[in-house]
């Protein structure tokens, strides 16, 4: 099964540290002064309604309509987590049509190209941005490490299990409170 | 890579984590398991801390000390020699001419630290003689302190965060914790997941609303109205602590004579709320064996905050939710120091420790302390009443250390107007400000990370923070800036260090004379009071009862609802509040020079609107708008929200173009000066070429940077002869 990042909405205080976590740890020289409004892209996104703050993110589909959506096969899955090939990327956006999450986001910067070892500007690449667990990231998911009120979970086979568990006891004992289940 | 523990420059949760520093250049942080955080930090803490590194994304760091001779010109590099003797002989002849009262000092409740303010008030009161000083609780927490004084004998929180998560009733009123103490609003999650009932109070959809057993959405400006029924129905309905109130409380018959006509019926038209919700919140808040209250800005920031504040504290009293573990009332302070700034008496009624000036025999423990035959006796001025005191001709200098009253305090178009009234404006700071550009001295010290010291978060809680970083040379400490003046006007003072001054004002503070260096070394916290060494500090205040009024009891105390000054009518039909951004801080001259933090809220800032009232007005949501009020208008981008209620605007307060004080009401509370953010009357107007005003906003950030940039940037300093004629006589 697919690891994946769940939020609980009723911890969450929508204050956003996650968000630039995110940024930080997805930027390549990891030097907050290297964030700007135009280099900042979290791939988790609060979501704030009149009832509801939650952050918005990839689950990790096991079937994964991103995957099935790409043309060039950018997207695979690796090992427990659905990623993405950035050299295959074209930028078509046919991933984020697909998802029914909302957690998929194409970014566009300027190219380089390099031509009888020359660095020459040439066009712009694409990258699908998705959630990717911060795969390369020993800590694991920066998102969870941060959430001060621990909104945040990486939920794995073991703690779906447990989870289901837990709710599976108590609906048989109580069963007229499934509204308070925790 | 060397590790310094740090508490958190920012709000007054008082979050420890270590500062982490590679070749005297901040590059991270790592949180520690302070008594307060819990190893936990909000986005602020995390990622707060590159302004350090003068990054210049807003304002650059101050280097050296400047003066200008008149402001029309640019400011001129000075030796620190040549500074000191400016400012020393300036404000010796305005004292000489106009007396020690036409010279106002501050405080700050910002990075400087509870040393520094000691200096500052000593040098306020022993070197030029005034009671003139006051730090930013002014616009904040005053009420709180003045109206729980009177109430139970001590103005900070009873309790203690950490109690926060184990109460079993939290009544969250004009508090929004998610957005001002992101660390404080994770205990109030913890209590909701340990089971306890949670009420909301505020006109606004909150983040705790959301998770509230209650939503009390009162009408903005109706505070007295509802605490005033919340006491009729504790007492009508039989709800009070009978023997609670007979023993250890005083005043009962006068406060039930205008308590008893505030029934929720009668309060109905006033709030808006249905009379069965104030029931049930106090059904809810009176059953709760251990009950708390929360507050923040949306209690004191009001023309009528001390009363709500001694309201509370009798709702606290009716029900004994005082005195033992779990239970209290806690006004939530929002500057990191904001508490120590009073503390150390920072404040023109009070010596540090909460000693009045009016006392005599205080006056003299501490002329004798300082060497002096006498200090002043008579009350100082208020911070909030500077602007009309320089505009009437009584005040003529004034000293600001780490503050931006340019930009915080209310109405800026009177500040500017007080400004320019005044002969001397000295300002001690660390960046560039709007405020610094009304100075004619501008002396540079050093920041939080730069200097260790002392700093009290919002339960009464003492904290060692350390220096990290080597500071430029040519920036000296605050508490070191001070003592050089008071030398050169003539009264030496002389420290080496910050626990110098630490041991001197514990020496003169019965109730902080516990709480030593060593002892709050590393993670130690004491929390006042902690009368002796011996003493673990007090977790909560007021044990068996005793309160420290006069009588030792507490005090019931009502008052009539006023209603609000401003008045809303066709040309401004609706309420302007000012409120927070998470992720800034005051005038956010440190999280504005913070990369992560400015990429996520930026100019021009938010105006949050009703979608009713933004359909009427044709504004759609981030279109940038005008907001006008009788007294400005500023430029803004609309957020329409349902969480922002009808008829409601709120902005937040840092922003230079989305300037909400430029519209917000000189009206303040009469008993604290604390002035009325929460209720100024503003229209606001769709903006029909919105490329225009995009670069409208572009334009105008850009050149307000700019200018600061440029002023900070002094002409090259005098030749030595040239220099000297320019040295007062």
């Amino acid at each position: 099964m697919n690891r994946f990042i769940a939020a609980d909405s009723t911890k969450c205080i929508g204050c956003r540290t996650c968000e630039i976590a995110c940024a930080l740890a997805h930027e390549p020289s990891h030097d907050i002064e290297a964030l700007t409004p135009t280099r900042f892209e979290p791939r988790l996104h609060l979501v704030r309604t009149f009832q509801v703050s939650t952050m918005a993110t990839c689950h990790q589909c096991e079937d994964a309509p991103c995957l099935h959506a790409c043309p060039t096969g950018a997207i695979f899955h690796a090992g427990d987590v659905v990623q993405v090939d950035q050299l295959r990327c074209i930028g078509c956006k046919s991933c984020v049509i697909a998802c029914p999450f909302g957690a998929m986001q194409v970014v566009t910067f300027p190219a380089h190209r390099v031509f009888a070892g020359i660095e020459l500007p040439g066009g712009v690449k694409a990258e699908a941005h998705k959630c990717d667990l911060c795969a390369n990231r020993d800590a694991g998911p920066a998102c969870v490490q941060v959430c001060p009120t621990k909104a945040l979970h990486v939920v794995d086979a073991a703690t779906l299990e447990e989870t289901r568990r837990r709710r599976q006891q108590h609906s048989a004992l109580e069963p007229s409170g499934l509204s308070a289940v925790a | 890579m060397e590790k310094f523990i740090e508490v958190c420059p920012y709000c007054g949760a008082g979050c420890k984590f270590n500062l982490l520093v590679e070749n005297n250049k901040a590059v991270g942080v790592e949180p520690l398991n302070g008594v307060t955080n819990q190893g936990e930090l909000c986005l602020k803490g995390y990622y707060g801390w590159d302004f350090l590194n003068d990054t210049k994304i807003l304002t650059p760091r101050l280097r050296q000390p400047m003066v200008r001779y008149s402001r029309k010109d640019p400011f001129q590099a000075v030796s620190w020699d040549e500074a000191i003797a400016f400012v020393a002989g300036k404000l010796g002849e305005i004292k000489k001419k106009y007396g020690p009262d036409a010279i106002m000092v501050t405080g700050s409740s910002r990075g400087t630290g509870n040393e520094a303010n000691y200096v500052a008030q000593k040098f306020a009161r022993a070197a030029i003689g005034t009671n003139n000083v006051d730090n930013c609780a002014r616009v904040c927490h005053a009420p709180s302190m003045v109206g729980m004084m009177a109430t139970l004998g001590s103005g900070a929180m009873t309790n203690s965060v950490g109690e926060l998560e184990n109460t079993d009733c939290v009544l969250c009123f004009g508090y929004n914790g998610a957005d001002s103490h992101p660390i404080v609003a994770r205990r109030i999650v913890k209590a909701k997941t340990k089971g306890a009932k949670i009420i909301t109070c505020d006109p606004r959809h909150i983040e705790t609303a959301r998770i509230s057993d209650l939503w009390l959405p009162l009408k903005n400006g109706s505070n007295m109205a509802l605490v005033n029924a919340f006491a009729n129905v504790l007492i009508t309905e039989g709800l009070y602590k009978r023997d609670f109130v007979a023993n250890f409380t005083e005043g009962f018959d006068a406060y039930w004579e205008i308590i008893k006509k505030y029934t929720p019926e009668y309060v109905e038209p006033i709030t808006g709320l249905k009379p069965s919700l104030i029931r049930e919140a106090m059904h809810i808040y009176a059953g709760a064996k251990n009950a708390t209250i929360l507050w923040g800005m949306g209690v004191t920031q009001w023309g009528q905050g001390v009363d709500v504040v001694k309201g509370l504290a009798g709702i606290a009293l009716l029900t004994g939710n005082l005195g033992h573990l779990n239970a209290g009332i806690g006004p939530v302070r929002g500057q990191n120091n904001v508490q120590g700034a009073c503390d150390m008496g920072a404040l023109p009624n009070f010596f540090p420790g909460y000693q009045l000036i009016t006392k005599p025999e205080m006056r003299e423990k501490f002329a004798k302390a300082w060497n002096l035959p006498s200090l002043p006796d008579k009350v100082g001025f208020s911070l909030t009443d500077v602007p009309q005191a320089a505009i009437d001709g009584k005040l003529k200098a004034m000293y600001i250390m780490g503050e931006d009253p340019a930009q915080t305090e209310p109405d800026l178009d009177m500040v500017r107007r007080g400004f320019e009234a005044m002969e001397l404006i000295v300002l001690q700071d660390i960046f560039m400000t709007k405020t610094a550009m009304f100075a004619d001295v501008i002396l540079p010290a050093t920041s939080w990370g730069e200097h260790d010291g002392v700093f009290t978060s919002t339960d009464r809680g003492f904290q060692r923070f350390y220096k990290a970083l080597e500071p430029t040379p040519g920036l000296k400490h605050d508490w070191q800036i001070h003592s050089l003046v008071a030398t050169a006007l003539g009264y030496p003072m002389h420290y080496n260090n910050t626990e110098e001054i630490w041991n001197e004002l514990i020496s003169l503070c019965p109730s902080f004379k516990g709480a030593t260096y060593e002892k709050m070394a590393g993670l130690g916290y004491v929390q006042w009071p902690c009368p002796d060494v011996s003493h673990a500090g007090t977790k909560f205040l007021y044990t068996g009862n005793k309160f420290s009024t006069p009588s030792g009891k507490g005090q019931l105390i009502a008052y009539e609802w006023r209603a609000p000054a401003d008045k809303v009518d066709e040309e401004f039909p609706l309420v302007l509040g000012t409120v927070r951004e998470v992720g800034h801080y005051s005038c956010r001259s440190m999280t504005g020079n913070c990369a992560a933090l400015t990429t996520l809220a930026d100019e021009p800032g938010y105006v949050t609107i009703n979608p009713a009232d933004a359909a009427k007005l044709g504004v759609h949501d981030q279109a940038l708008v005008w907001v006008q009020s009788r007294r400005g208008k500023v430029m803004a981008r609309a957020n329409v929200t349902e969480r922002t209620n009808k008829g409601a605007v709120y902005m937040t307060y840092q922003w230079w173009i989305g300037a909400c004080n430029e519209l917000t009401i000189h009206r303040v509370d009469p008993d604290s000066k604390t002035p009325e953010y929460k209720y100024s009357a503003v229209r606001v107007e769709p903006i029909a070429d919105q490329t225009w005003a995009e670069a409208y906003v572009k334009e105008t950030y850009s050149k307000l940077k700019r200018e600061l940039a440029d002023a900070a940037v002094p002409l090259p300093a005098a030749a030595p002869a040239q220099a000297k004629a320019l040295e007062p006589a």
